[in-house]
C-alpha cells in the first residue's frame, strides 16, 4: 500500500519535473524553430522558386537560380579571400591586446575593457564613416602622400581600406574570447614553465597559446562569419570597387528584386562557410592533438 | 593640421542634409547627425528657412471632417518642415508622421508585406504600374484636389499612368554631369566628352552614383540608344564601353558622392543635382558645375501616390490639395531644390532658381530627355552587365 502510494508520488514528481523541463526550454525552442529553423526553411524553399512579375517569389522546381551562383562563382572567391585576411589580422591585433589586458593591465583592466566597448556605443555605419576622414585625402593619406612623396597615393578606395575597416569593426569580437580564456588561465603554469627552463617563446608556444586556443577559435569563427556576408565595410571604404557576395545579395534582394536568385546565393553562401569552418575545426582539432603530444 | 581638417568635415557633415536617393546616408545618419553634432558641440543643424517664408495662410477651404493623423511614407528631408506645422495648424492634424524609405525597392517591399497603415507615399513614376497591377494605391478623385489644375500638362498623361489616374506629379530632376570647373577646363558637355575624359586625363578622379539605372545611360545614350534598351546586342556594345571604364573609376557612392567631389578627389561626377545648390553655396566649391549631356539622358518624376488601404482618406486629400497650393509649393521647390510640376507655383520660385538650367531644363533640353520604363528595372541582361561591371572595378 505504502509502497504503491510512494511510487505514485515518484511518478508525480516526474511528471512535474518533466513538465518544468518543457516549460524551461520552451522560450529557446520558440526561437529556434521560429528564428532559425523556418527562416533557413523559408530561403531554401524559395531558392527554387521563380521571380514573380513585380518582384518576389513564385512557387516553382527549378535549378536556374544555382546554375546562376556557380556561373559567377567570384563574389564568393572575394569574400572568402576577405574573411580569411581580416580573421587573421584581426587575429593578430587581438592576441597581444587580450593578454595585455588579462595579465598586465593591473588596476586599470576595469577602465580598459570599457574604453573598449565604448565606441560600440555609436552606430556601426557612424564609425565606418569616420574611417573616411581618418584615411582620407586630408588626415591619414596626405600623411603618405607627403612622405612618400607621391601625390596619387590614397588608402580609401583599395582592399587595404576594407581590411582595416573590416578588422577594426570585428575586433571586439575577438578580442573578448581570448581575454576570458587569458584571465583564468593559471599563472603557475608559466612560472613553472619558466622554473623548468622554457625561455620566453617556448612558455607562450606551449603554455599561453594553447590555454587561449580555445578563445582563438570561437573568436575567428565570431568574425569570419559577418565577415563573409560584410558588405557596407566594402561600399564606404572600398569606394564600392569591390563585389562580395554581400554586395551581390543587395544587388539580388533590392535592385533585381529577384528573391529565388538571392535566396540561391544565400544559401551557397552558408555552404561555403559550413565547409570551410568544418575543415578549419578538423584541421584545429588534429593540430591539437599533436601538440598536446608535444607538450607531453 | 589634422585638427582644422576634421573640424572642416564635422562642419560638412553636420551641414550636409540627407540626400534623396541616397542609401546609406538616410540609413544611419539621422542618428549620425545627433552624434556629430554632439561631437562639434551643438553645431546648428536645423535646416535654414527657405526665403519668403512669410507668405502662406491662405484661408482655409473648407475641408470635411478632416482626421486628427495622417501618415506619410516618403524620401528622407523631401518635405518642407514648415509647410508641415502649416498644414498642421490650419486643418487640425496633430499627429502627423513622416516616416521614410531609402530607395522605392524598400517601398515596395514593406507594402509587399502586407497593409502598411500609411495614408500617402511618393515612388518615383515608374514604379506606378507595379504598384497598380498589385493593387497597392488607389484611385485619385480629382474632384478633392483642386489644386491639380495647376500642374503642367506636358508631364501629364505619361506611360506610367496613362490616364492620370493614380498619381499627382511632386518635383522632377535629371541624372547628368557634376564637375569641378576649377579643375576640368575642358569642354564638357556631352556623355562622350565625359567619357573621353574619365579614361584620359582625369582617370581615378571620377566617381559614379551607386545606381544600375542611372550609370547605364551614359553608354547607351553614347551610342544612340535608348536608355531602356534590353536588346543583348546592343547591350553588350554599352558593356564593352563600361569595361573600359571600369579602372578609371575612382568610387561608386550614392552616399557621398558629395564630400569626393568637395575634396577635389573627385572632379568628374555622374550623378544627380541634389548636393549641387550645397556645394555651390560654400566658396570653396562654388566652381561645381552641372551639366544635361547633349545626347540625352534619364527624366525622372517622384509622384505623390494614395495607399488602397489609406486610414485618413480626407487628411490625405487635404495633404494632396494642400501641397500644391501655389504658394506651399513654391516653399517646396526652394526647399527640396528639384523643379516644380506646379506652373503657377513657378512664378513665386525665386528667379535664381528658375534660371538655373541644370534645375528647371529649358524646353530644348526637356525633349532630349527620357523617362525609365518600369519593366527594365529588372532586366536580366541589364543586371548581369551591372554586375560584370562591379565586378571588373578595383
Amino acid at each position: 500500500m505504502t509502497a504503491i502510494a510512494a511510487t505514485a508520488r515518484r511518478q508525480g514528481g516526474r511528471d512535474r519535473s518533466a513538465l518544468l523541463t518543457g516549460l524551461l526550454i520552451l522560450p529557446a525552442s520558440i526561437w529556434y524553430v521560429f528564428l532559425l529553423v523556418a527562416p533557413l526553411a523559408i530561403v531554401v524553399v524559395m531558392s527554387f522558386g521563380e521571380k514573380a512579375r513585380n518582384g518576389g517569389y513564385v512557387p516553382a522546381f527549378v535549378l536556374d537560380n544555382y546554375a546562376r551562383v556557380l556561373e559567377r562563382p567570384d563574389p564568393f572567391l572575394d569574400s572568402l579571400r576577405l574573411a580569411t585576411l581580416g580573421t587573421i589580422l584581426t587575429m593578430l591585433v587581438a592576441l597581444p591586446l587580450a593578454y595585455f589586458l588579462a595579465t598586465r593591465a593591473g588596476r586599470r583592466k576595469g577602465l580598459l575593457v570599457l574604453l573598449l566597448v565604448i565606441p560600440f556605443w555609436t552606430s556601426f555605419l557612424i564609425r565606418t564613416y569616420s574611417w573616411l576622414i581618418i584615411l582620407g585625402p586630408r588626415a591619414v593619406a596626405s600623411f603618405f602622400q607627403d612622405l612618400l612623396g607621391d601625390e596619387r597615393f590614397r588608402i580609401l578606395g583599395t582592399d587595404l581600406a576594407v581590411l582595416i575597416g573590416v578588422t577594426y569593426g570585428y575586433l571586439p569580437l575577438m578580442v573578448f574570447p581570448i581575454y576570458v580564456t587569458l584571465e583564468r588561465m593559471d599563472r603557475t603554469l608559466v612560472e613553472a614553465s619558466k622554473d623548468l627552463g622554457a625561455g620566453r617563446w617556448a612558455t607562450f608556444r606551449q603554455i599561453t597559446l594553447p590555454i587561449a586556443l580555445p578563445g582563438l577559435i570561437t573568436g575567428s569563427i565570431l568574425v569570419f562569419i559577418p565577415m563573409m556576408g560584410e558588405y557596407v565595410i566594402p561600399a564606404i571604404l572600398g569606394y564600392g570597387q569591390t563585389f562580395l557576395i554581400g554586395n551581390a545579395l543587395v544587388l539580388d534582394f533590392l535592385e533585381a528584386r529577384h528573391w529565388p536568385a538571392g535566396a540561391a546565393k544565400a544559401v551557397g553562401l552558408i555552404a561555403v562557410m559550413l565547409i570551410t569552418i568544418t575543415a578549419y575545426l578538423w584541421f584545429l582539432n588534429r593540430g591539437r592533438q599533436t601538440r598536446d603530444v608535444s607538450v607531453l | 593640421m589634422a585638427n582644422r581638417d576634421l573640424d572642416w568635415y564635422l562642419r560638412q557633415a553636420a551641414r550636409t542634409r540627407v540626400n534623396r536617393r541616397s542609401f546609406l546616408a538616410a540609413a544611419g545618419l539621422v542618428g549620425g547627425g545627433a552624434a556629430l553634432a554632439a561631437c562639434t558641440g551643438g553645431a546648428t543643424t536645423a535646416p535654414t528657412s527657405a526665403p519668403g517664408s512669410d507668405a502662406p495662410s491662405v484661408g482655409p477651404t473648407t475641408a470635411p471632417e478632416v482626421e486628427s493623423e495622417f501618415f506619410l511614407y516618403n524620401w528622407s528631408d523631401y518635405v518642407n518642415p514648415e509647410n508641415i506645422e502649416t498644414f498642421k495648424a490650419e486643418f487640425g492634424v496633430s499627429n502627423y508622421v513622416y516616416d521614410t524609405f531609402a530607395n522605392n525597392e524598400e517601398l515596395l517591399a514593406k507594402l509587399t508585406g502586407g497593409a502598411s497603415g500609411y495614408d500617402v507615399a511618393c515612388p518615383t513614376a515608374e514604379f506606378i504600374p507595379g504598384m497598380v497591377e498589385e493593387g497597392f494605391i488607389q484611385k485619385l478623385d480629382k474632384s478633392r484636389i483642386p489644386n491639380y489644375a495647376h500642374i503642367d500638362p506636358n508631364l501629364l498623361s505619361q506611360s506610367w499612368d496613362p490616364n492620370n489616374e493614380y498619381h499627382i506629379p511632386k518635383d522632377f530632376g535629371t541624372t547628368g554631369i557634376l564637375y569641378r570647373s576649377k579643375v576640368v577646363t575642358e569642354p564638357l558637355t556631352s556623355w562622350r566628352e565625359f567619357y573621353d575624359l574619365a579614361t584620359g586625363k582625369y582617370s581615378q578622379r571620377v566617381v559614379m552614383v551607386d545606381s544600375l539605372g542611372d550609370v547605364l545611360v551614359m553608354p547607351l545614350k553614347m551610342l544612340g540608344y535608348s536608355l531602356n534598351e534590353t536588346d543583348p546586342a546592343k547591350l553588350d556594345e554599352a558593356r564593352a564601353l563600361l569595361m573600359d571604364l571600369a579602372p578609371h573609376i575612382l568610387a561608386l557612392d550614392s552616399d557621398t558622392y558629395q564630400d569626393k567631389l568637395s575634396t577635389e578627389e573627385a572632379v568628374l561626377c555622374l550623378g544627380w543635382t541634389g548636393p549641387l545648390l550645397e556645394l555651390r553655396a560654400n566658396p570653396e566649391t562654388e566652381d561645381t558645375k552641372y551639366v544635361v549631356p547633349s545626347e540625352g539622358t534619364l527624366f525622372w518624376l517622384d509622384t505623390w501616390v494614395m495607399l488602397a488601404d489609406a486610414p485618413h482618406p480626407n487628411a490625405s486629400y487635404a495633404w494632396l490639395d494642400f501641397i500644391h497650393r501655389p504658394d506651399i509649393q513654391a516653399l517646396e521647390t526652394e526647399y527640396n531644390g528639384y523643379a516644380t510640376p506646379n506652373v503657377e507655383a513657378k512664378p513665386l520660385v525665386s528667379q535664381e532658381l528658375l534660371d538655373d538650367p541644370a534645375i528647371f531644363p529649358p524646353d530644348d533640353v526637356m525633349s532630349n530627355l527620357e523617362g525609365a520604363d518600369y519593366l527594365v528595372t529588372d532586366d536580366e541582361g541589364r543586371l548581369d552587365l551591372w554586375a560584370d561591371f562591379k565586378s571588373a572595378l578595383g
